[in-house]
């Protein structure tokens, strides 16, 4: 399949076929898939998969910052060139995304990424553990949120350690 | 006579994160029935650095310089997707030599990328005479690296819109010899991967992945193709000088680490085809292209293809001198998810190899040095400490 034909049918299903989504095409080879209700989502990347435009490339997370108050997830599929992005836009207190990974099982490293960096909660995920912070990495810091402040969570704090070198009791 | 069997008689191997096939940090946790494993769970991140948080402190320049350092193997290809990206934001033209240099020491970096796992994998196997013969031949091209660009490792190339140096016809003609010399070696590796008896006993038949499987599996790079998925992106998305340089896609059927062998064996032929043909038709002009320093809004997915498959970088830019956001996805992580499940109904002493067999590479995939030591030494260099730290050293040796 080459790149116009895998957006002409991306677009196709996604535009016929679910009507509650908004697209856009940034650049020639790219279409983006605005989903407006969480529930489409499952469906459309089975639908997706059976058209076999179903190579999950990347899962990116962006914080839309503090102000907003959502954060996006953004889930690549590729083939050949064409690159079509599916986006999703959950509240920042209590993001939540369905798990992928009964369709899609090379899904599961890219989520657990996305749980502890972000602190989206992935729905159903097989091995919902950490993949690349340390076991010891405090609840609720989420470090690629905006507002985490670098330096903030040192080994030493992991320990229980305060920044003076003081043992922290308390 | 029916035997009862007992379901818990597993026991969980835990190996790593020191050494479980590298030299570099990863641990799994196998469980094995007898010697058979019958699960695996992979835990990466000892070599987490955090590049992806640091980037959005620092201006675009700074971050090319960060991201060249993600891996010290594939340095040059993390530069290379940045560089797209930001120039594709800005709507900046790259002129075709620098192009032409780009993916010239890409394909350099690719052979000497290959020529290591050879070597690694190799050593897994326990054939240590492979390993230690294609690491000098490896010299070469690392020699023909240091001479283009002065470094053996982080040849720093790329600059955003364009290139650092030229080729002369000097140069030219030093790598056009020492592909003479790779070539050669390359067509005896070839030799000993398909046909030495004792190495295809550790490698044929092992590890087995289907096209089906491979596919469903979301792997990338020479790990599908040795699956017989045509997935490159040079040639399915090329991008900058692939579109003058058309690259052949290299595929095996057998889906078995010796079909991994071959694949990347097969491929520095290409590279060096390639190579050639760039040196002989170098096109004229100028090396790079004014930057602006802030970037126009927007976003854009930048895909090349690293020496282990399909690197997928991710840009947002808000309109000042720092990014948004910068997403990377290496080719590792897609092929790791394909050795949890290979390895199951394996030899536990396959594991290792099965492991090789993706070429993994755990600094790509992680990216947070901290330095703690008990003596009160200070935990950890700030980007200014570290700067300062470069200038203090640089006026000692100088004055």
């Amino acid at each position: 399949m080459n790149t116009q034909e895998a957006l002409k049918i991306a677009s196709l299903l996604v535009e016929e076929w679910v009507w509650t989504t908004e697209t856009e095409r940034p650049e020639p080879n790219r279409l983006d898939v605005k989903l407006t209700k969480l529930d489409d989502f499952i469906p459309i990347v089975v639908g997706l998969r059976v058209q076999r435009l179903g190579y999950l490339s990347a899962i990116t997370g962006l914080d839309l910052g503090p102000e907003v108050g959502e954060l996006e997830v953004l889930y690549h599929f590729c083939t050949a060139a064409a690159v079509v992005t599916l986006r999703l836009r959950v509240p920042r207190d209590n993001p939540s995304v369905p798990s992928l990974c009964s369709i899609i099982p090379s899904a599961e490293p890219f989520e657990r990424e996305l749980r502890e960096m972000f602190g989206v909660d992935v729905d159903k995920h097989p091995n919902p553990i950490h993949i690349y912070l340390p076991d010891d990495w405090p609840v609720d810091t989420y470090p690629l949120r905006k507002d985490f402040e670098q330096g903030t969570v040192s080994t030493a704090v992991r320990r229980g350690v305060k920044h003076d070198g003081k043992e922290n009791n308390g | 006579m029916m035997e009862k069997k007992i379901m818990d008689e597993t026991f969980t191997v835990p190996i790593g994160p020191q050494h479980p096939a590298l030299k570099e940090p990863s641990h799994f946790r196998i469980t094995v029935d007898g010697e058979i494993v019958t699960n695996a769970v992979v835990r990466l991140g000892y070599a987490h650095r955090g590049i992806e948080k640091a980037v959005e402190g620092r201006n675009w320049i700074q971050n090319l310089y960060m991201l060249e350092r993600i891996c010290g193997i594939c340095s040059h290809i993390h530069a290379t997707a940045y560089c797209l990206g930001v120039e594709q934001l800005a709507g900046v033209e790259v002129p075709p030599r620098a192009q032409a240099i780009r993916v010239l020491t890409a394909e350099l970096e690719r052979i000497h990328s290959h020529f290591l796992w050879v070597g690694v994998a190799a050593h897994e196997a326990g054939f240590d005479t492979l390993f230690m013969y294609i690491w000098r031949d490896r010299e070469t091209v690392m020699d023909l690296l240091e001479t283009l660009s002065g470094n053996r490792v982080n040849y720093s190339v790329n600059i955003l819109g364009g290139v650092k140096f030229d080729i002369n016809e000097e140069q030219a003609d030093a790598i056009r010899k020492g592909l003479d010399y790779l070539e050669e070696r390359t067509n005896h590796y070839l030799d000993v991967v398909s046909n030495d008896a004792m190495f295809l006993q550790r490698t044929s038949g092992i590890g087995v992945m289907t096209r089906n499987q491979a596919e469903v599996l979301g792997t990338v790079g020479p790990t599908a193709r040795a699956s017989n998925v045509a997935r490159d992106v040079r040639v399915e998305a090329p991008y900058g000088a692939y579109f003058d340089y058309p690259a052949n896609i290299v595929l095996e059927e057998r889906g078995d680490l010796t079909a991994r062998f071959v694949v990347r064996i097969k491929e520095l032929f290409e590279s060096y085809r390639l190579i050639r043909l760039i040196l002989d038709t170098l096109p004229s002009g100028d090396l790079e292209t004014r930057m602006p320093r802030r970037i126009k809004e927007g976003e854009t997915v930048c895909r090349v293809e690293a020496p282990r498959g399909e690197l997928f970088y991710f840009i947002k830019s808000n309109g000042t001198d720092m990014p948004e956001r910068i997403k990377i996805r290496t080719p590792t992580i897609c092929n790791m998810t394909s050795v949890v499940k290979l390895v199951i109904g394996h030899q536990l002493a396959d594991v290792p190899m099965i492991l090789v067999g993706i070429d993994p590479c755990f600094s790509c995939n992680d990216r947070m040095v901290i330095l703690d030591r008990s003596d009160g030494y200070k935990q950890q260099w700030t980007w200014e400490a570290l700067r300062q730290h470069g200038i203090d050293y640089y006026h000692e040796q100088h004055s």
